[in-house]
């Protein structure tokens, strides 16, 4: 099996059951496949908050199923590639019910990349290479001192570090006496204080470390003289100043709706539409409007048009939009219908939803054909708001 | 309605964008601002201390930040100077360029700088074109900026599988282009070979719409600079002459596609290139113009507007799509920049429709300029309610 950036297809699907967020299964009834070019077939079926998992040999009864090769499938899952682009040119493609496949994206947790973790050795290793490179040779101005280290333990050992000349020089002994010599009965309590995990009062206080000779050559001048260690496990997270600030904010807006939109939001609690006459064109306006924008003059005659009428153009909505006034992405697909209610003619339409269940029979009118007869379904309690009408219905 | 150039001619003398990204989260908004300011001074070879006046816009609260252009002043460079702030909704960056266009023919500044901008990524761009809808009722009606109509139209003249190939045929016109322009947000490497595969794979937003047919929303920012005929030859070698720009706005309705033939709606786009081209003398406009720069947010707007603006009888237009007339080296190429659908920091983008089309008549587009000489471009913007904007450019002052 390929690895692309050290990771492969299969520990994505080992991991789905430690990444499985029950809390986002919570109205997940189905069955998704997985059909990753080259590497094999998968199903994931989720019930009752829970899931589980198998390789398949065919994908039958699934509600929706993605393919993608296993670069593209683990990239988008590693964050290495840009998701948008590999849906949209085609390389990470859903079949089946797109919405349903949507809610894949709460059921888990992301990938992170297991983190390869040092060992003593490789810490103590890595310590005492970087400290010729760590040497700042400015503060050591007529400097001459020998530092030792003796850690204990199975994966211990025993280093001098010098300087002389403002020169820095490390060997893997003990040479003759050092200035101040540390010592560790445990060389992994030497790697958790130099990481900064224990304080070295703890340390010593324990008995785990003492130093002999010139303490507070070890103590005052070791820091000046050398920079701080750096973890490179912890260089893996990298730090930036870069940051996104969140905010979500909530508006009170209220608009004054003038004489003419009044007397068409006051109809609609007395379960009336109203339009309005140009009297130099003849158009019905719909809702009403102060003034007729092409031919400027004003538009004063009131008809009451309706309630029922025909479907002209629908709109089917599949794309969750999110509705700027709730936040709430609207349940898809839903149908956003142009009505011509009778009375009406040509463009005079007034745009309102169907019944959701009702999508699949509505004929839209084209020319001279017409289209499905729709009725409104009006609100037991109307406040004088264009949701005083629910939705349209077929008027059968 | 006579249209001549008032007291003086003006060129575009300097032009600088920004690379168009979701993903421009390194920077924040003076700081994208401050990009395409930068490289626009650098083109033109100019410091701030040249420019008279800035005129800035982008898409209304998109950001929802309000009065940007007080803050974006570190971006900009306008402290100290006239500072016009525009904003009219999906046009705005072409009516930036017509206000300064306007605000040198006058003689009022000699150099003006236009900026477009934005940074769809920070706000609600679904909120914002939903809340310019009539608050009193439509605004809890409409969503966004999606609609299948046009497809509905299409594939009701010409048949379900001629139209879903056009549209893809035009989609795969715009990726090839965009993979040229490293300006380009949105550029997937696709080929012709996938139009049956994306045509059956590509997810339905509304309609026939499918989400490979609509534009994204980007981060970017553009600027161009504008000199009186004097300062131009002066400053520049090679300036593009702004001949003329033409703006028509349709009544606020909703309608605004229209979706019955036998009742037509005022097409913006076509009563305007009409108007344009005829006060110009322009009679074969499709001959005339070397490069089109049109504002395509989905290709069946793209399809259904390439015969409104060449006023097009008939197949004329699917045939200029299927015969690839519109690709770089065809008798029109649209958009070598890979076009809105390509890229759309809203705000900035009927600007970057002027910019690129200049820097075609410039022969410096880069590697997505055009082989033979651009002498004659247009450009287009488009927003609001079916609003348009055209401006035309010119290699020699000799109209």
């Amino acid at each position: 099996m390929a690895e692309y950036w050290g990771v492969k297809v299969e520990d994505i699907f080992n991991t789905m059951k430690d990444r499985f967020r029950p809390e986002g299964a919570k109205d997940v009834d189905a069955v998704f496949g997985y059909d990753i070019a080259g590497e094999g077939k998968w199903k994931l079926t989720v019930k009752n908050n829970a899931m589980t998992l198998e390789k398949a040999d065919q994908l039958s009864g699934c509600i929706a199923t993605m393919s993608a090769d296993g670069e593209t499938f683990v990239g988008v899952n590693t964050g290495k590639v840009d998701a948008t682009n590999a849906f949209m040119s085609g390389k990470f493609k859903v079949e089946g019910d797109m919405g349903a496949f949507g809610k894949t994206g709460k059921l888990f947790r992301k990938f992170v990349l297991a983190k390869k973790e040092m060992t003593t050795k490789e810490y103590l290793a890595d310590m005492f290479a970087t400290i010729v490179p760590r040497f700042k040779a400015r503060e050591a101005e007529g400097l001459e001192a020998s530092f030792g280290f003796d850690l204990g333990g199975p994966d211990g050992g025993k280093w001098t570090v010098f300087i002389k000349d403002k020169v820095c020089t490390v060997t893997e002994t003990i040479e003759g006496k050092p200035t101040v010599t540390l010592e560790f009965n445990d060389a992994r309590d030497y790697v958790d204080f130099i990481l900064g995990k224990i304080d070295a009062q703890s340390i010593l206080a324990a008995g785990k470390a003492s130093a002999k000779g010139d303490i507070n050559m070890m103590a005052s001048k070791w820091p000046i003289l050398f920079e701080k260690y750096k973890d490179p496990m912890a260089g893996a997270v990298q730090e930036q100043e870069l940051l996104v600030l969140k905010k979500t904010i909530s508006l009170n807006e209220k608009f004054s709706t003038g004489p003419i939109m009044g007397k068409f939001l006051k109809g609609l609690k007395e379960k009336k539409i109203f339009a309005n006459r140009c009297p130099e064109c003849g158009r019905l306006q719909l809702p009403p409007r102060e003034v007729c924008a092409e031919c400027r003059v004003r538009a004063g005659e009131f008809v009451e048009v309706g309630p029922k009428g025909e479907v002209r153009y629908m709109d089917v909505v599949y794309y969750a939009m999110p509705d700027p006034l709730t936040g709430v992405a609207r349940e898809t697909p839903y149908g956003s219908i142009f009505i011509r209610l009778d009375g009406c003619k040509g463009n005079e339409t007034l745009p309102h939803f169907i019944r959701k269940d009702q999508i699949e029979k509505i004929q839209r009118g084209w020319n001279e054909k017409k289209g499905t007869r729709v009725r409104p379904v009006w609100e037991e309690k109307r406040i004088g708001d264009i949701w005083d009408i629910k939705y349209f219905e077929i008027d059968e | 309605m006579a249209h001549q150039k008032k007291n003086r001619n003006v060129g575009i003398i300097g032009i600088g964008q920004t690379k168009h990204s979701s993903h421009r989260e390194d920077v924040n908004q003076p700081e994208l601002i401050h990009e395409a300011v930068s490289l626009a001074l650098k083109d033109a070879n100019l410091t701030m201390k040249d420019i008279d006046c800035v005129v800035h816009g982008n898409m209304e609260l998109f950001e929802m930040v309000h009065s940007p252009d007080l803050w974006h002043v570190l971006g900009t460079g306008a402290y100290g100077k006239d500072s016009i702030r525009i904003t009219t909704g999906g046009t705005v960056g072409a009516t930036l360029s017509c206000a300064s266009d306007n605000l040198v023919a006058s003689g009022m500044y000699d150099i003006v700088m236009a900026i477009g901008f934005e940074k769809l990524q920070e706000g609600h761009t679904t909120g914002g074109i939903t809340n310019m809808a009539c608050p009193l009722w439509f605004r809890k009606i409409q969503a966004g900026a999606l609609t299948g109509s046009s497809a509905y139209d299409v594939e009701r003249e010409f048949g379900l599988e001629r139209a879903d190939r056009a549209s893809l045929m035009y989609r795969i016109i715009m990726d090839k282009h965009a993979s040229l322009n490293p300006n380009a947000h949105r550029a997937f490497g696709l080929d012709f070979s996938q139009i049956d595969d994306l045509i059956r794979t590509s997810p339905k937003l509304v309609g026939e719409l499918k989400l490979i047919e609509m534009c994204s929303q980007s981060d970017g920012a553009c600027c161009v600079i504008y000199a009186c005929e004097k300062k131009a030859k002066e400053l520049s070698k090679i300036p593009v002459w702004i001949r003329d720009h033409i703006t028509v706005h349709k009544e606020e309705n909703f309608t605004i596609f229209g979706y019955d033939r036998k009742y037509p709606v005022l097409k913006t786009h076509k009563f305007a290139a009409e108007q344009l081209f005829k006060r110009n003398g322009i009679n074969d406009p499709l001959n005339y113009f070397d490069v089109f720069e049109m504002y395509d947010p989905a290709t069946w707007w793209a399809i259904d507007w390439i015969r409104d603006f060449f006023n097009l009888q008939g197949d004329e237009h699917l045939r200029l799509i299927e015969e690839k007339e519109i690709m770089i080296g065809g008798k029109m190429p649209i958009n070598p920049s890979g076009g809105v659908i390509g890229s759309n920091p809203i705000g900035a983008t009927a600007l970057v429709r002027v910019a690129e089309a200049a820097l075609q008549v410039r022969g410096n587009a880069g590697p997505h300029q055009i082989p033979t000489p651009v002498n004659h471009a247009l450009a287009s913007g488009f927003g609001g309610t079916m609003w348009t904007v055209m401006t035309m450019l010119e290699k020699e002052l000799n109209w």
